[in-house]
């Protein structure tokens, strides 16, 4: 069984495992991205990412520090970056776009220039861009887990709260929501769950993966709670098919993953209106 | 009537940017009062209620409010139509910190929610998506939000707008059966039902002045808003 090889390849099943992980915390979060409509916000969270991991890698290379991996500058970019961007968005209203793409550009020449500060061969870039399954070790999976584990556990003590925040502001700060802080806590989340999916597919195609799933999600459910278990069962499959097919025919799994994604988007949509056209009929 | 107001705004002013949009506003508002609010379009109308509501904080002057529940309903135009949010749920949002885990309400809680559809007559649409209403039965829905939180005071920001006569005469209706229990303070722009139904009207136009229904003049309906004539003369 040619299909089934990869299943007893050691990095696939970290792949594998790891891809599943993440798909958890991204549909959920993805859910909130896309109804909130911050996903241009959320897509500067995610490239400034670059900058954390370029640091580090930096840092580690130059100065020996063998625990620092990018992974964990990251972490500190991506909550860094979702803070800033957040109280950005909050007090500067006009304009923000500007102010949120200048983050985006930011966060991308820093990383790369720390890239190409380290010494020996840099073909850290290409994976902190595009993925690679083969940074996934043991140690990331438990990292995973207990990440997505956080997540859900926030959201779902918040799970209201969101909704309201993300559906009108008014009226959570009638029910006594601190908008404010319940937005920067959504954002951090944002921020956790673009560092869970990048090393499946990397900082520039994660937008795809954590916002299209939602949206295809959303044509078809009337809630929020609805939609989140269904993108999550779609980045599931996504993710699962898109390692299989990636290693069918040998092309890289991020841009497979996003491919797929998007052709699936279109799909949805044929779908959609022809159920649409069909309703009217 | 006139015991101590619910509310009381002193002195207040308040400026967007350094344009004024409200300057030297005193009013009290006492328990089972039907307001009206008029005004000129941008004369600040809907900024005094997000003033009242603490939504907005004011440049100067101070308002007095105790503790005061509010219900709130906004124009619906306001809201993201493709929100996957169904009418249940958008009353449940009136008493959110109810929510359990993952947004689990509890029986009362949702019977309470159900209560509220039914006083609204929206039962039969409680699982459709918000979006998916007409105007009128999405002005209902916010009605029913508002409500389910038994508040003391509600704000509606012209609930009739661009809806048709029927809906429109049910809305009223249904506010007429209300300010039995609460107060009610209503933007609009419909001065004919307002002079009709509301004990007092509070004429905003940078500043309020109150005046009662039979002091409104006709010209206020094709926009030309003046003081009281009574202080003209």
């Amino acid at each position: 069984m040619d299909f089934l090889t990869p299943l007893f390849n050691p990095f696939l099943q970290n792949a594998l495992i790891a891809a599943i992980l993440a798909s958890f915390a991204s549909g959920v979060i993805g859910s909130y991205v896309v109804v909130k409509r911050i996903v241009f916000i959320s897509g500067s969270i995610a490239h400034s990412v670059l900058g954390g991991m370029g640091l580090f890698l930096w840092l580690k290379r130059v100065y020996g520090i063998d625990w620092l991996e990018p992974i964990y500058g990251a972490f500190l970019a991506a909550i860094l970056s979702a803070l800033l961007i957040g109280w950005i968005s909050l007090k500067f209203k006009q304009r923000k776009d500007a102010v949120i793409a200048s983050i985006w550009s930011t966060g991308m020449a820093i990383g790369v220039i720390f890239v190409s500060l380290t010494p020996g061969y840099n073909v850290e870039l290409m994976n902190f861009l595009f993925g690679n399954i083969l940074w996934i070790t043991k140690t990331d999976l438990w990292l995973l887990l207990i990440l997505d584990l956080f997540v859900l556990w926030i959201v779902g003590k918040n799970y209201f709260k969101f909704l309201a925040v993300c559906f009108d502001e008014e009226q959570a700060v009638l029910q006594g929501v601190h908008v404010e802080r319940t937005y920067l806590l959504l954002l951090s989340l944002v921020a956790l769950s673009v560092v869970l999916l990048i090393e499946i597919i990397g900082v520039i195609l994660v937008i795809a993966l954590l916002t299209l799933p939602p949206t295809i999600a959303g044509l078809f459910t009337r809630k929020l709670s609805k939609m989140m278990v269904f993108a999550v069962l779609l980045t599931i499959i996504f993710n699962v098919v898109g390692v299989f097919a990636s290693y069918q025919i040998n092309w890289p799994m991020g841009a497979t993953i996003a491919l797929l994604v998007a052709a699936a988007y279109l799909l949805s949509l044929l779908i959609k209106n022809s159920l649409t056209i069909r309703a009217k009929i | 009537m006139k015991e101590k107001p619910l509310i009381e705004l002193t002195d207040l002013s308040f400026a967007y940017e350094k344009v004024p949009i409200l300057e030297n506003v005193n009013i009290k508002i006492f328990p089972g009062e039907f307001i009206g609010i008029i005004g000129p379009n941008g004369g600040g109308k809907t900024t005094l209620l997000k003033l009242i509501m603490g939504f907005l904080k004011p440049s100067q002057g101070s308002i007095r409010k105790d503790n005061l529940k509010i219900g709130y309903v906004p124009q619906t135009n306001r809201l993201d139509k493709l929100f996957p949010i169904t009418v249940f749920e958008l009353v449940l949002m009136g008493i959110l910190d109810e929510a359990r885990w993952f947004g689990k309400f509890s029986k009362e809680n949702k019977e309470k929610a159900l209560g509220a559809l039914e006083r609204l007559q929206l039962l039969p649409h409680a699982d459709k998506t918000f979006g998916s209403l007409s105007g009128g039965l999405a002005q209902r829905a916010l009605i029913a939000r508002a409500l389910v939180s038994d508040p003391e005071i509600l704000l509606l920001d012209e609930p009739t707008a661009s809806i048709d006569v029927e809906t429109k005469k049910k809305i009223y209706e249904i506010l007429g059966e209300i300010k039995e229990t609460i107060t009610i303070l209503m933007v609009t722009h419909d001065l004919n039902i307002a002079i009709e139904k509301v004990e007092r009207i509070l004429m905003v136009e940078k500043t309020v002045s109150s005046l009662s229904p039979k002091e409104v003049c006709k010209h206020f309906a094709v926009g030309l808003y003046h003081t009281p004539l009574k202080e003209l003369k």
